[in-house]
């Protein structure tokens, strides 16, 4: 729970009021807190394509939104970032868990994982990679940051770092 | 009536709301009847009118009217149910069904064979789903617009047919910075 409210934590200190997400078992915690916080709006949504398009909205309604996926859900979103997100300038915070990556137990998530950062790069997508707990502290600047530069931001959660929470 | 004749007849209905405009055919023929700041023109992402429209209506309090077509509905249909479940009163989705794909050539879409919109939002959790003709539609947008406590979603049957028309000339962020200025975010312009 400790990481699951420190992430949490910075992400509001970084002005993050508007949290969707596509549930995932590294994410339970999270999406814990957040159903019981009621200074920010959060709710699942069935799929994250979708997810980007709700955060674009927010976003024009002056709300600072994040989704939280799977990094699988960077895959499902590719046209809505680069056509909607990038294209409109909007600034959207992704809080990826990384699933595929070491203490990974399903073998299978191991595609997405070797091509995740591949994508986000092609994207010209920032990246925060978080693999310990350290990283964290990064959050809030990170979040901030994509504010100023008016695009979406990733911030990727490795699998060792959330399976303890 | 085709689209054209229809958003003609709601652009008074549509000039005081903020609107969510589908990529595509709907998006010019809207600029071309009356172009207003309050209208948010998408220039890709088809399928997310109706979660860009979701989005803003539970940010602001203002209402919002998303006008989404059959086939962007059927790419997106997953997010009936997040608005089954998460609209709040000032939202709503007018679907502008005319059993084709207006924007690519008029192919047949599946609304214009077995699939009826009308039951798919209601089976994902939408509660005031009203199906009507393109001549009923001004009347029904009105009704909900006006009633403050429920969301809707609106299906207007017309008939298939689009006109000749420009591309949209406002670059993206013109669109963006307009319509948030509208909103009362963007104090610069």
């Amino acid at each position: 729970m400790k990481i699951s409210k420190k992430i949490i934590a910075s992400l509001k200190e970084g002005g993050v009021d508007f949290y969707l997400s596509v549930p995932c078992k590294l994410l339970a915690n999270m999406i814990d807190i957040l159903e019981k916080d009621k200074d920010v709006y959060y709710s699942s949504v069935p799929r994250e394509e979708e997810g980007m398009g709700i955060c674009a909205g927010a976003y024009l309604g002056n709300k600072f939104p994040c989704i939280m996926m799977q990094n699988t859900g960077i895959g499902n979103s590719v046209n809505a970032i680069v056509s909607l997100l990038q294209l409109y300038q909007m600034p959207v915070v992704f809080l990826v868990s990384y699933r595929g990556t070491p203490g990974e137990p399903v073998g299978a998530q191991g595609g997405m994982a070797k091509i995740t950062e591949d994508i986000l790069q092609t994207l010209r997508i920032p990246m925060l990679h978080c693999s310990s707990e350290n990283d964290l502290e990064k959050i809030s600047t990170f979040s901030k940051h994509a504010k100023v530069i008016e695009s979406p931001v990733a911030i990727l959660c490795d699998f060792n770092l959330m399976k303890e929470d | 009536m085709n689209r054209f004749d229809l958003l003609n007849k709601l652009q008074n209905i549509l000039k005081d709301n903020l609107v969510i405009c589908n990529i595509g055919l709907p998006s010019q023929e809207l600029y071309k009847i009356n172009d207003q700041p309050n209208f948010f023109y998408m220039l890709g992402s088809m399928g997310l009118s109706s979660s860009i429209g979701l989005g803003l209506s539970l940010s602001q309090n203002k209402h919002v009217i998303s006008i989404d077509g059959d086939g962007s509905v059927l790419m997106n249909m997953n997010t009936l149910a997040t608005i089954g479940n998460r609209a709040p009163s000032n939202y709503t989705l007018l679907i502008i069904d005319n059993g084709s794909y207006g924007s690519t050539g008029d192919q047949r879409t599946f609304t214009d064979e077995d699939t009826s919109l009308k039951a798919v939002a209601i089976g994902a959790g939408c509660k005031n789903v009203v199906e009507c003709s393109g001549e009923e539609t001004a009347n029904e947008l009105s009704k909900a617009i006006d009633d403050q406590d429920h969301s809707y979603v609106i299906i207007s049957k017309i008939n298939s047919g689009n006109v000749k028309i420009d591309p949209i000339p406002l670059n993206p962020i013109t669109i963006r910075d307009r319509f948030r200025k509208f909103i009362g975010i963007v104090k610069y312009l």
